[in-house]
């Protein structure tokens, strides 16, 4: 039981540190893509000073197929977006263990509470 | 100002909030905030965007540091995500309603809290009495010493911490901070958690949280390339270094200033807020 607990948190640990390092290199590669590409223009910082919910977003800043398809084409947008997009994978992909881990120590309580917790994250999220 | 200047700025202000996030413990997204709206001028949902992106990267990287010593408690953090991302689907829900006005005087209000808290006594709560609710949530745990022994701990008042959780959740997902004020309030005040315990079972739940309201936010367009990749790399590179230096370094004083500077600041998004300046 005890030993069982610490394969836990050493899995858990290994699962944030792998995620979000994995998440910042792929930013970073479409960070760096982007810089080459157009670093020396010039940036319109007003672009950003006012948001309207009114005016429609890129996809390819917000919709998972167009995000994808860009990460495939090596755009530094979509590898930007897909480092965002593994990010915010990896605390959720920590809860999924976290549930496969309650199973196996047969604490069905937790298997719930972790269930619930997935449920609402994915539920929230379905519509990318 | 090019796009490279501009990058380079932000990967060093970003690089700042990470590291001051991680010495004082407030997480890379509370000063994320006020560099960009009040340091670039940048509409203060991009600034939301960009917390969120920093929460979960500051949450995630020092986390597993945390989870891996043992500190933390997992099962008191996963139940009690059950009200954070609740609250968050909430917060992130109300948040379209909000103009820029009514977010800055939120956030200035949970940045003065923060810094009233910097200032209460750390206490471990020894000789606590755990409830029968706690009881039957195997709650209870134990965490090391540092003559490498662990204390066992229990713990009470579930029904409040689930209460004041759900708010944190709220607030998390209207600003895309962690809330750890909040969390440790809820934890350290209502249920006696040891102080340790608190703060990393609240960094490790601010990931969570911040994941519930994160796809929403991308979908509405406020999470961009532009801030996203020097927020991210900038704020993990930071909160790392920090993570470090928190081992040798007596952080008391930056703490002190850095509630003096959180105050101001608070004052000013409030003052900003009340008289619509943004």
């Amino acid at each position: 039981m005890i030993s069982r607990h610490i394969d836990m948190q050493l899995l858990l640990s290994r699962t944030l540190r792998w995620g979000v390092g994995i998440a910042c290199v792929v930013a970073l590669v479409g960070g760096l893509l982007y810089l080459v590409h157009c670093g020396n223009q010039p940036f319109n910082l007003d672009d950003y000073r006012h948001f309207s919910y009114a005016t429609a977003a890129d996809p390819a800043y917000t919709a998972l197929p167009a995000i994808l398809d860009g990460f495939l084409h090596f755009t530094p947008v979509g590898w930007i977006q897909m480092g965002v997009l593994l990010l915010i994978l990896t605390p959720i992909l920590r809860v999924l263990l976290s549930f496969f881990s309650f199973v196996e120590e047969r604490d069905w309580l937790y298997a719930v509470i972790t269930a619930v917790v997935l449920a609402v994250i994915i539920s929230n999220s379905l519509s990318l | 100002m090019t796009i490279l200047t501009f990058t380079l700025i932000l990967l060093l202000a970003a690089y700042s909030a990470g590291l001051l996030g991680s010495l004082t413990g407030l997480g890379g997204g509370v000063v994320v905030i006020p560099v960009l709206t009040l340091g670039f001028g940048v509409d203060f949902h991009y600034a939301i965007g960009a917390a969120l992106v920093a929460s979960i990267a500051t949450s995630s990287g020092s986390g597993s540091a945390y989870v891996k010593e043992g500190i933390t408690n997992i099962r008191l953090g996963m139940f009690l995500e059950i009200a954070t991302t609740l609250g968050a689907v909430c917060g992130a829900a109300v948040a379209i309603y909000l103009n820029n006005n009514v977010i800055a005087v939120i956030y200035g209000g949970v940045l003065l809290l923060t810094a009233a808290m910097q200032q209460r006594r750390k206490s471990d709560h020894e000789g606590v009495v755990g409830s029968e609710a706690a009881r039957r949530l195997k709650l209870f745990g134990t965490w090391p010493q540092r003559d490498g022994t662990v204390r066992a701990y229990q713990l009470r008042n579930v029904g409040g911490g689930f209460g004041v959780m759900y708010v944190a959740g709220v607030l998390s997902g209207i600003l895309g901070i962690g809330s750890g004020v909040l969390k440790v309030l809820a934890m350290d005040s209502l249920m006696k958690v040891p102080f340790k315990v608190s703060t990393t079972t609240s960094n490790f739940m601010m990931g969570v949280t911040a994941c519930a309201s994160a796809v929403v936010y991308v979908q509405r367009g406020v999470i961009v390339p532009d801030i996203a990749f020097p927020v991210m790399v900038g704020v993990l590179l930071g909160a790392l270094t920090g993570a470090r230096l928190l081992k040798t370094m007596n952080v008391r004083v930056l703490r002190q200033i850095f509630c003096v500077a959180i105050t101001l600041v608070a004052l000013n998004m409030i003052w900003q807020g009340f008289s619509g300046q943004y």
